[in-house]
Formats: structure tokens, C-alpha cells, sequence
């Protein structure tokens, strides 16, 4: 059987329509910065054009919130408080019970379980 | 050496080796993608874009060999430590002028901008310039300069690393030099926290402590243990020591210049067979 893990982690959801030109804010950006992780950035939406419609200011470039690493992420909700128009939210990973990794198909290395019942050393 | 080294080393190592940075490979292959992302108007979309869809591409962190491969083979894109006297001579290598530009880790994630990349190429410049002329604070340094921004990395604590544009068949091209801590870098904490091989190696070298100059030396507070990124570094407070873990460092070599009692060194990862396949 294939094992599929995956490692919970929140995800930041980024309405951004509602955020607009994130350049012009980033108070996310900021409230993450501060609270530690720093997970939150922001990239442009397109690359921007070349030429003589070229942009002469970073300001002048459509941007959007971007995330990353967010192993490092332990929900504080600062971002989510920081946006002015509540384009953020923050989904929570479904809380999990540690796995139990299986080195040799019959040792599970596993002492306690939830009875309480000790795995090793054996009595018998 | 690792498979770098190996396969486009031509007996040295792959960074130091003069036919990496011949001007045809800079137009071919699967180089001249990268090269022309990263010195052009896509340089954004590329590199921020790549770190967004980080957390899609690794589920499972114990898991990050897709990851690794893709960032080869795919964005072809990937870092390698460097000690400061190889830093040195990859400047050498390299042709005048040299750009000197922000920290896109820094600047698009908040943080106070600090220019900390080093393109190589002199072509890189007058694509950025044109291409992207809103980064109006990049500097054109002379090699004297960009020498002088190495070694002043290595007394601040910024850790050098090269970066390649692509691997095919007819070489691995040197590209740009970052100098960065894994507080900042995003594809160090791609490392650190995912375990992605290709998004930083570890350099050619571990550090290596002599025990009776250390034990003379600072006793209750060592001065290097800050400079260590990577957590390689333990002290003792029963021996008043500092020990390396060959198998966590990362061969920069900021350790060394800590130490006022010149007790760290750096030897070559060869001399640890252990490392063979730890990169």
C-alpha cells in the first residue's frame, strides 16, 4: 500500500479582488514580519511590460500576497487582524494524532498506547 | 565533491572551473531560460514565484525529493555554500562590471532592503537596466569593489553562496552570488525547514575546531557560536568547548573569522568519508 503523509500546515486564503494592488498595504506583510514566522510576501501579478510602458516605480506594479513556508506558521491570526478590507483568511489543519511510523513490519515503535498499555518491554 | 563537481568539475571544482563561464553557454541550452528570467522583466514571477508554491510541492515534509529534482531540472535554479576564499576567486573568474542588487527574499517578504546579489555576467546588466528600470538602487561594481562586498559579507555574518543557472549537458553556469542567514533566505529555509537539496547545498569544506586552542580561549562564552546559520555548533559548559558537527555544517567558514584565539579551520569534506553523499 502507498503511504501518503501530509505534514499539516495553515494556509493562508488571499481574496484578491478584495485586496487590490497589495503594494500599496501590506499590513499582512508586516503584522507576520513582527509576530516572527515571516511566511507572508508579495510577488507581481504579471510580469510588468518592457519598453516605453515600462514602470518607473516598484509602486507602479500590480502586486499580489503571497505565502510560504508556512511550516513555520502557528495560526496567530495576526495577519487576518492587520487587513483593512478582510481579503485574509487563515485556514487551521484539522488537529492530528502524531503517526506512528512503522520501522519493521512487526516492531511498531510505539511504547505507550492509549490504554495504557506498555508495548515494551515485553512480559512475556 | 558532489555530482556537480564530478560531472563539471574538469578536475576542480565545479564553481572554480573556467569552462563554466565561457560566453556560448550563457546562450544555450537550458541555461539561456534561467539567465534570461532572472536578468529580465520576469525575474519577480520567477523567483518570489517559485517560493509560492513551495508548500503545494512539499506535502510530506520527510519527503522533498520531488522538490530537489524539479528545482534542478525545472526552474533550474539552485545555490551552493562558498567559503570567502572561494568567493574570491569566483570574482576573479569572472569579467568587470558586476551587479549589485537588492535581496528579493528581503525585499518582497518585508524586510529592511539590503543589496546582497552579486550577478556575475556583465551581459545581466544591461538586461536589468533595461528591462527593469524601477530598481533604481542597484550599484555596477569593479572587481576591486565586489571583492571588497565579500569580504565585508564575511565580517557582517552574510553567508556566500553561487548559484547556477541551469545543469545540462554542456555545463553548470555560474551565476549570481547571494550573501544571506537562513533568518532571510527563503530557498536556505527551503533547506532547513523542507530539506530541499538542490535549493541550497552545502559547500565543499566543514569547520573543524582545535580542542586546546579553544579550551584556552573563551571559555563560558564563545564568540562564534552566533555566526553559525545552521545550528552546527555546540558548546560544552562542562569541557568550556565548542564542537562542530561535521554532519549540520555547511562549510561557510563565518565561524573562523569569530574566533579570537584562531581555533576554527576549515578542511576539505573529503577528509570525512562519512560525507560522501551529504550535500
Amino acid at each position: 500500500m502507498e503511504y501518503t503523509h501530509i505534514t499539516p500546515r495553515p494556509v493562508i486564503h488571499v481574496d484578491e479582488e478584495a485586496c487590490g494592488n497589495a503594494i500599496l498595504c501590506l499590513k499582512c506583510v508586516k503584522a507576520c514580519l513582527e509576530a516572527g514566522p515571516n511566511c507572508i510576501g508579495f510577488m507581481n501579478t504579471e510580469p510588468p511590460p518592457v519598453g516605453e510602458n515600462a514602470p518607473q516605480r516598484l509602486e507602479d506594479i500590480p502586486h499580489k500576497i503571497i505565502s510560504t513556508v508556512m511550516v513555520n506558521c502557528n495560526g496567530c491570526g495576526k495577519c487576518v487582524e492587520a487587513c483593512p478590507k478582510g481579503a485574509l483568511t487563515l485556514e487551521m489543519p484539522e488537529p492530528q494524532v502524531p503517526t506512528v511510523r512503522v520501522q519493521r513490519s512487526d516492531i511498531i515503535f510505539c511504547f505507550t498506547l492509549r490504554d495504557g498499555t506498555k508495548t515494551f518491554p515485553r512480559d512475556d | 565533491m558532489c555530482r556537480y563537481c564530478v560531472e563539471y568539475g574538469g578536475g576542480t571544482k565545479w564553481y572554480l572551473n573556467p569552462d563554466n563561464y565561457r560566453d556560448e553557454l550563457y546562450t544555450s541550452g537550458a541555461h539561456e531560460a534561467t539567465v534570461k528570467m532572472l536578468s529580465g522583466v520576469q525575474k519577480n514571477s520567477f523567483d518570489v514565484g517559485a517560493m509560492s508554491i513551495a508548500d503545494e510541492s512539499a506535502p510530506d515534509l520527510y519527503s522533498t525529493d520531488s522538490l530537489s529534482v524539479g528545482m534542478e531540472q525545472m526552474i533550474g535554479h539552485g545555490g551552493q555554500v562558498v567559503p570567502l576564499e572561494d568567493a574570491l576567486k569566483i570574482i576573479d573568474l569572472c569579467r568587470e562590471p558586476f551587479l549589485l542588487m537588492h535581496c528579493a527574499c528581503r525585499r518582497y517578504f518585508g524586510k529592511t532592503d539590503i543589496l546582497r546579489c552579486l550577478y556575475l555576467w556583465p551581459q545581466v546588466i544591461e538586461t536589468a537596466l533595461k528591462e527593469r528600470p524601477w530598481e533604481k538602487d542597484s550599484r555596477i561594481l569593479s572587481k576591486e569593489e565586489a571583492k571588497e562586498f565579500e569580504i565585508d559579507c564575511d565580517k557582517k555574518g552574510f553567508l556566500h553562496s553561487i548559484w547556477h543557472a541551469a545543469v545540462d549537458t554542456d555545463g553548470i553556469l555560474p551565476m549570481v552570488m547571494c550573501h544571506c542567514t537562513a533568518t532571510d533566505c527563503i530557498p536556505t529555509k527551503f533547506r532547513v525547514s523542507y530539506g530541499v537539496i538542490n535549493a541550497q547545498r552545502k559547500g565543499e569544506y566543514v569547520a573543524e575546531v582545535d580542542l586546546a586552542k579553544c579550551k584556552e580561549g573563551c571559555k563560558e562564552y564563545p564568540a562564534c557560536m552566533h555566526r553559525c546559520q545552521f545550528g552546527a555548533m555546540r558548546y560544552s559548559p562542562v569541557e568550556r568547548v565548542m564542537y562542530i558537527d561535521p554532519q549540520a555544517c555547511f562549510g561557510c567558514g563565518l565561524c573562523r573569522p569569530a574566533c579570537p584565539y584562531g581555533a576554527i579551520k576549515l578542511v576539505d569534506r573529503s577528509s570525512y568519508p562519512s560525507l560522501v553523499d551529504n550535500w
